[in-house]
């Protein structure tokens, strides 16, 4: 079955195409890495995909339906959910907090007014169950702030597949990280259920080759080259644009 | 350090007891202070009120608005316009309607103010404030004759038999009022909704990413804060018996702005505390230097800005409970 379908997708930013004439699908279960020199589009095009932008040109369906009008609070109940390249989450709140309110976002009571919060007990079961998972629930009641960069990036990540979404949008999942943190994401990512469809974008060469099934490059808004990793790391158009023309000699993954 | 289970539990109690001691003085305090000690204690309620329902917007929702009193003034007005054209005295007629058209003119210059965020936001409240401002000022049929402003609005008529409201019966009247707001804004601040205000004030970008449609919470709590903030008015102008221009703009706006300031932004009773502050400070100020008494605020102002940024309110709570409440979190 077929999860997104991305269509002649543009965006300009004044004079420059930052998205020019994007195609592409996602079968369920697929585990897809984009990359990309910085200034490809990728940013834009998981912007475009969540909806924090709207194309200028182009359609975006998910699971058949026509999502490109959509708002982001929308593809959420629909069953996108995001971790962003920079941190997102709310650090002045705790680490509890920041659970529950990912919960509480795609279920149908996120508008109830007069019960306590604290009421809710599936959803609360549900955070206690995503923090344990991450190993995060000693520092439940501690601000999110206080907490590690790569403990912060584990509760982000961990969070959005708290969502059960069915495509998971990771935007350089491993950016600051340790090798060691950046084997516990690729690890948790490896050990998703079958039908979660995932789609990242990083610069570890390393952790997109461990991940990806199948890899889409970018190059300055267009896509080069879409195909299994044995395939791109062959790909003589993509070394050269990616490692410099005089990348013949050396491996893309050593990069 | 003791364990955080029961430091919690401390801190519970000790907030009951703060809230118990505080209903307590509130509902006697008429029985041992003066009618003017009284009126002064109507009036920290209404301010309280009206604090705490500029708190949710604020500070729940983060949004700085500076148009907050065209709310307050719209209440206010209904019920001296009903008093003035219409001869209504009836309480049950115009405090509802106050309610509503506060609402209603919340609902539709939060159309307006929320399409766009951070000082934009503040700059179009404080532009529809003063809108409101001008045209009470302009409008004839807005005014009482010869003036600016209307005068002659009496305590209200509750159509009990037998009652006359005297001020001691109207204090309890707006004491009333002030303790189901207490409730109602209590429970919406503790309630999802109230919890993913402030998601939405921490990061909103996240919380639209994660499913909440951020537009309409700001929306609603636009709307809910400025229905409350009419009832605050409502209960103003039978306090006051007059209502002028300057009740819908800029000059009212700031003062729950300061006084949440002053208290604890985003903190629940933060507001009350520094409505505490200023209309005392106020009162006693104004009696002493009858000329500069706003130079008296003011230089309180600056230091609690200097000395306790989170507030007089926070402050003391951290005194009293020997912990730091993490500021912002949303037990607040």
């Amino acid at each position: 079955m077929e999860v997104l379908k991305v269509e002649d997708l543009s965006k300009r930013f004044g004079g420059i195409n930052a998205v020019n004439d994007i195609s592409f699908r996602l079968e369920v279960g697929e585990r897809v890495a984009i990359i990309g020199p910085n200034g490809a589009g990728k940013t834009t095009l998981f912007n475009l995909i969540n909806g924090q932008l709207s194309p200028s040109k182009g359609r975006i369906h998910f699971f058949g339906r026509d999502i490109t009008a959509l708002p982001t609070h929308r593809r959420a109940h629909l069953g996108q959910a995001r971790a962003f390249q920079t941190i997102s989450l709310l650090l002045n709140l705790t680490v509890l907090d920041n659970a529950l309110l990912t919960l509480h976002g795609t279920r149908p009571h996120r508008f109830k007014m007069f019960h306590p919060v604290k009421d809710f007990k599936d959803v609360f079961e549900d955070g206690v169950h995503a923090l344990n998972a991450l190993g995060l629930w000693e520092k439940k009641d501690e601000p999110v702030s206080s907490l590690a960069y790569g403990e912060q990036r584990r509760l982000e990540i961990g969070l959005g597949l708290a969502m059960q979404p069915k495509l998971l949008l990771l935007d350089e999942p491993s950016a600051g990280l340790t090798i060691d943190e950046s084997s516990d994401i690729v690890e948790i990512i490896t050990n998703l259920r079958q039908d979660m469809t995932v789609l990242i974008v990083d610069h570890d060469m390393d952790m997109v080759f461990e991940i990806a099934e199948r890899i889409i490059v970018l190059h300055y808004g267009q896509v080069i080259a879409d195909g299994t990793p044995e395939e791109i790391e062959a790909d003589q158009h993509v070394r050269e644009i990616y490692m410099g023309v005089e990348a013949s000699d050396t491996t893309l993954k050593a990069g | 350090m003791e364990t955080g289970a029961t430091q919690e539990e401390q801190n519970r109690w000790l907030g009951k007891i703060l809230v118990s001691l505080g209903s307590l003085f509130l509902l006697c305090c008429p029985l041992f202070l003066s009618s003017y000690g009284e009126g002064l204690m109507t009036r920290f309620l209404i301010f309280a009120l009206f604090a705490m329902s500029y708190n949710v917007v604020f500070g729940y929702a983060g949004l700085l608005s500076l148009g907050h009193a065209a709310f307050f003034g719209a209440g206010g007005y209904t019920v001296a316009l009903l008093k003035l054209h219409f001869g209504v005295d009836l309480f049950w007629i115009s405090a509802p309607l106050g309610f509503v058209i506060a609402a209603f003119t919340a609902a539709l210059f939060g159309i307006i103010a929320l399409r766009v965020s951070g000082i934009y936001f503040l700059l179009v409240t404080f532009a529809l404030g003063q809108m409101l401002f001008s045209l009470a000022w302009n409008v004839k049929w807005l005014n009482s004759k010869g003036m600016q402003g209307i005068t002659g609005i009496s305590l209200p008529d509750l159509a009990i038999q037998g009652l006359t409201l005297n001020t001691t019966w109207y204090y309890y009247l707006v004491l009333i009022f002030f303790a189901i707001s207490v409730v109602v804004l209590y429970r919406l601040v503790n309630s999802p909704y109230g919890v993913a205000l402030v998601g939405i004030r921490e990061d909103e970008s996240r919380m639209a990413a994660v499913g909440y449609n951020t537009w309409l919470y700001k929306y609603l709590a636009f709307v809910i804060s400025g229905a409350f903030a009419g009832i605050a008015g409502v209960l103003f102008s039978y306090y006051n018996f007059f209502v002028s221009p300057h009740h819908l703009g800029i000059a009212t706006s700031f003062l729950p702005m300061v006084m949440a300031i002053m208290g604890g932004v985003g903190t629940f009773f933060g507001p009350v505390i520094g409505a505490v502050v200023f209309i005392f400070v106020e009162n006693y100020a104004s009696i002493l230097t009858p000329q500069r008494w706003p130079l008296i605020l003011g230089g309180l102002f600056v230091i609690i800005i200097m000395f306790a940024r989170d507030g007089v309110g926070v402050y003391l709570w951290r005194l009293l409970s020997k912990v730091t409440p993490g500021y912002g979190s949303i037990k607040g």
